[in-house]
């Protein structure tokens, strides 16, 4: 019994030698770690990973990472500070301006220099080099996939409300009509407004001409009529019988009430299509996609648009690998790589002309999806809203916008509130420089 | 009298009803959690009526539950990070209470204080900075940093809670003791391994227990520090799973039942244990 | 004399390596403690006078976070939401638990079978059972609402959703409370209730001048306990209730609001303010808490 201390000890020091011994295995390989946020991706990017390792460089394996979305932002931040970020992750517009201001990522301008100056501009479209750019107008990333948002309907309640499936003459219009009507008959929601901004009202004032941010992304776009407008079509929608209301989506999100069968359209990215099909095949064949309806009276333009963005990968700007890191960055844009990442369904390849590598992922369904829908709509997408202060108002507009829907807010106050916020924080941000 | 036997034949009837209705409530959401897990989604979300039993009692939930996580490694990961840290918990905290109880050294008051500081700080305020340790920590030693067992154990090496209870159980045990042991010969460390520390065995179940409880339930640091699917613990690994399920609860019903029945079954069997250990942490 | 003062120096040589030994077993917990809890917590003191300007950068401010903060009436929603949380959860909770804890008392057949399932909550992961309470609370789908015939939106109403998660507190714990009642409850001899008994006392006089008094220096352990916690909750409401929800304000904690200003919002300045402030009310709370037991605790058992 009086041994108890000592055996513990020795337990401990052998257990926990033996746990470090299992992972320290050293083979005179590099090992990278990749992290990414979409457990849905983990499997074609490890492909990636491996093709990596057989074709260009057997001395290098790429681990990949999962760590989910809340977290991963958290984690990375603290990795930065302490320079100790993961060999190889991803990155989003929300925060690569950010990241990029504060010489946190690696510089991959000049990347395909050796082999072509003018690779990005040939291979990729102006939104995703946008999307990978920081405010210095130098390139941090590396393009990775490039999506948009789309309608999704439950075609069994469209015919049985007699109403014709949307398309790309649908408007406004045509959507309230076809919620009235569906849920006349059915007894179903029609179209679920969920407080979003990329997977919802920012559609719409793009839509209508308006926009969140100017051209120039020094001032917030709410001081506009088209905005405006646009903003309280879409928070009003709330008000009719056929819509849940927010207090609804904080519970069921729309995804959920649709793959339900409770509701019968929402706006979906496209990049959650492939595990729409996987997770729930008992419904498989019931639905399928369409271009977003657009604004009846735009301001300007002719009333399409959808909220367009793209991911990049990246790697640390003082990274202790980080020769083979850009190496790997450098495989990861190019077309094979691309290649993979399509025909894995993880998203559509942001190297143009691989976009029909992503639809063929859907071919082990037997039902296949209207995904030349999404296709089309890349030719009037508008890019993900985003300028180097939104860190600072992204969550204060969310908790507005919250007040509006709850109604403590009265819409315009609301609206003029965001439109300072946006205006101030800006402006601090350009000063600081 | 017989006034007086009627009055608590009453009694023991309201004691019994007040007690099965409480039994009701606190069993329910289990036996809810249960049947879910077998429901298809749209059968969970059906309402007036709603549909009470699953119309066909499959496993689908369960195997997407299982297709999504690696519950082996859970599993494994999640002991692994119990007994490290119960391990260092008792050992370390035995230590530092016999010592806070029986010895005397300068500063022993201050020293002390620093144990009743940490218990009353939320534990929110150390997820970063022991992750940036943790970082910098498996930047030299790869074994030691993010993704490993030893980093799931981290901020458990050392218990304030454990040191602070255990002090009072060697408050308890009479000087005479470790003076008699002190008399034959004994230095202080062999009074506090020969002598004292088996005197404990209660004390140190009850740690045990709770340390066990605790480590289990821990959610925001696995998060933070253990990415790599294949070394998540349960909590953390059903954190994922509600990432990617979102709202499809019979499938997060299913991953909650497979992450639970460890430690539950763990608990039918030494249920005793169990509580006359938690019982025991509330000093005395 | 001489014998005295032999002893004396003896004792100093003994005291120096007890003192040794004392320094020895002491040092693993205490430089632990120190790095990785009293170090982070010096630093967030610091930080709780700057300004974050990203990555760990810090530009000094001096007292401005916490002028802001007092002036912030999200912080003070917080701050009430807190006290409210606890009024909720700490006098019902153990009110509850000391009621079940004299219903196991009683000699009745079963006992065991109760003990184990009140206590069952306490050993399943926190992050499986604020999943299964949301899906029973649920507005259009719960079970709840379909059994009580009603419609509130039990987690996005505003007036309701902080009940709801004192719900789930409470039977979360009401197991581990209840435990170490009974332990307290038990240590009570039977002689007393039987003296009382032939003096004709009412259950109710007993339980007043008997059990209350007896078991009252558990109580003061649990409540201390459970008060402690319930300042710092955060877990349970972040996992009950998601920052996309529009009863959010009305149920934040301060720990809550830590986190969303810290690590969403990246101003870890006022985060860390947020945190000076909450342990001082840990501070101030547990002070009163020792001076107010000596009013009821009874000690003399």
């Amino acid at each position: 019994m009086n041994k108890i201390p000592r055996v513990l000890a020795a337990v401990l020091l052998v257990a926990m030698l033996l746990s470090l011994a299992g992972c320290g295995t050293s083979d005179g390989k590099t090992h990278l770690t990749f992290q990414i946020w979409d457990v849905g991706q983990r499997d074609g990017m490890q492909a990636m990973c491996d093709a990596y390792t057989a074709n260009v460089n057997p001395n290098v394996e790429i681990e990949v990472q999962v760590t989910s979305w809340g977290e991963y932002w958290t984690k990375l931040e603290a990795a930065a500070e302490s320079n100790t970020m993961a060999d190889i992750f991803w990155m989003h517009s929300d925060q690569i301006l950010y990241y990029s201001e504060f010489g946190m990522l690696a510089d991959v301008t000049d990347l395909y220099d050796d082999e072509d100056p003018n690779f990005y501009q040939e291979h990729y479209s102006d939104i995703s080099i946008l999307n990978a750019t920081g405010e210095d107008g130098r390139m941090y990333g590396v393009p990775k996939d490039k999506d948009n948002v789309v309608l999704v309907y439950n075609k069994s309640m469209f015919d049985a409300a007699g109403v014709s499936y949307p398309d790309e003459t649908w408007t406004w219009d045509n959507l309230i009509d076809a919620s009235q009507k569906i849920y006349d008959v059915t007894g179903k929601y029609g179209y679920m407004a969920y407080n979003d901004e990329q997977l919802g009202y920012h559609n719409f004032v793009y839509q209508n001409g308006g926009c969140i941010l100017t051209e120039d992304k020094t001032q917030g776009g709410f001081d506009q009529q088209a905005t405006r407008d646009a903003v309280k079509f879409y928070v009003d929608l709330q008000s009719y019988e056929w819509c849940p209301d927010q207090a609804y989506f904080a519970e069921t999100s729309p995804g959920t009430a649709f793959l339900s069968g409770l509701g019968s359209m929402y706006l979906e990215g496209s990049w959650n299509l492939l595990s729409s099909m996987k997770n729930y095949p008992d419904i498989e064949g019931q639905w399928d996609v369409a271009v977003l309806p657009a604004a009846p009276n735009p301001v300007s333009g002719n009333g399409h648009a959808t909220i367009s963005n793209g991911l990049t990968y990246a790697t640390a700007a003082h990274g202790k690998n980080l020769d083979i890191c850009l190496d790997v960055l450098k495989y990861f844009g190019s077309e094979e790589a691309q290649r993979i990442q399509g025909e894995s369904g993880a998203a559509i390849p942001a190297y143009m002309g691989l976009e029909d590598t992503w639809i063929s992922a859907f071919d082990q369904f037997s039902y296949q999806l209207d995904l030349q829908a999404v296709m089309d709509q890349f030719d009037y997408a508008v890019q993900y809203v985003n300028n180097s202060a939104r860190p600072k108002w992204k969550s204060n507009v969310v908790d507005i916008m919250t007040s509006i829907y709850n109604g403590s807010v009265d819409i315009d106050t609301g609206l003029d509130q965001i439109q300072n916020l946006i205006n101030t924080e800006t402006a601090k941000k350009l000063a600081d420089k | 009298m017989k006034n007086m036997q009627r009055n608590a034949q009453i009694t023991k009837v309201l004691t019994y009803v007040v007690l099965i209705l409480g039994a009701v409530i606190m069993i329910f959401p289990f036996v809810w959690m249960i049947l879910t897990s077998f429901k298809t989604q749209t059968e969970s979300m059906q309402v007036n009526p709603i549909v009470f039993f699953p119309t066909h009692w499959d496993l689908n939930n369960f195997v997407d539950a299982v297709k999504s996580l690696p519950f082996v490694n859970m599993y494994i990961n999640t002991a692994l990070m119990i007994f490290f840290r119960v391990v260092c918990a008792v050992a370390f905290s035995s230590m530092a209470a016999y010592a806070f109880a029986k010895l005397r050294f300068k500063g022993k008051n201050i020293l002390f204080g620093i144990i009743l500081v940490q218990m009353s700080l939320p534990s929110q305020i150390f997820i970063i900075p022991q992750y940036q340790m943790v970082a910098k920590l498996g930047n030299l030693i790869p074994a030691l940093g993010a993704n490993t067992v030893f980093a799931l154990v981290f901020p458990g090496i050392v218990s304030a809670f454990g040191t602070f209870f255990l002090r009072q159980t060697y408050l308890g045990i009479p000087n005479e003791i470790s003076e008699a042991a002190y008399l034959d010969g004994c230095n202080q460390w062999q009074t506090f391994t020969k002598v004292l520390f088996p005197l404990t065995g209660t004390s140190v179940a009850a740690l045990t227990i709770f340390t066990a409880v605790f480590a289990y339930g821990d959610l925001m640091w696995p998060l933070v520090v253990n990415s790599d699917l294949n070394m998540m613990t349960l909590s953390s690994g059903l954190a994922t799973l509600r990432g990617q399920f979102s709202t499809n609860f019979p499938v997060l019903m299913a991953g909650s039942l497979l992450a639970m029945l460890p430690m539950v079954v763990l608990y039918m069997i030494f249920q005793r244990q169990f509580i006359e250990g938690i019982a025991h942490t509330g000093g005395k | 004399m001489a014998e005295q003062k032999k002893a004396k120096t003896k004792m100093s040589a003994a005291a120096k390596r007890e003192q040794n030994w004392g320094y020895l077993m002491i040092a693993p917990t205490i430089i632990g403690l120190i790095i990785l809890n009293l170090w982070p917590f010096v630093q967030t003191i610091y930080t709780s006078f700057c300004e974050h300007l990203g990555f760990g950068q810090y530009k000094f401010v001096g007292l401005q976070n916490y002028i802001e903060m007092f002036q912030d009436p999200e912080v003070w929603r917080a701050t009430w939401n807190t006290i409210y949380f606890c009024i909720l959860t700490v006098p019902l909770g153990l009110f509850l638990a000391l009621l079940v804890a004299m219903l196991l008392n009683a000699k009745i057949k079963g006992k065991g079978v109760f003990r184990t399932i009140f206590f069952l909550p306490m050993v399943c992961a926190p992050a499986a059972v604020t999943m299964v309470w949301r899906w029973i609370f649920n507005a259009d789908y719960g079970i709840l609402n379909q059994i009580l015939g009603t419609k509130i939106n039990w987690v996005t109403d505003p007036n309701v959703v902080m009940i709801a998660c004192a719900i789930v507190a409470i039977w979360s714990n009401i197991g581990y409370d209840a435990i170490l009642l009974l332990a307290g409850l038990q240590n009570i001899s039977k002689s007393y209730y039987e003296a009382a008994s032939i003096d004709g006392a009412s259950k109710i006089t007993q339980f007043f001048h008997i059990t209350l008094p007896m078991v009252s220096p558990t109580l003061f352990v649990v409540m201390i306990m459970r008060l402690m916690s319930s300042i710092k909750v955060y877990d349970l409401i972040y996992m009950m209730v998601e920052d996309t929800n529009p009863a959010l304000t009305s149920v934040q904690s301060l720990m809550y609001l830590f986190y969303r200003q810290s690590f969403v919002a990246g101003s870890r300045g006022m985060g860390s303010a947020i945190v000076i402030w909450t342990v001082l009310l840990i501070g101030i709370v547990t002070v009163i808490q020792f001076v107010g037991q000596k009013k009821w605790v009874n000690y003399e058992v």
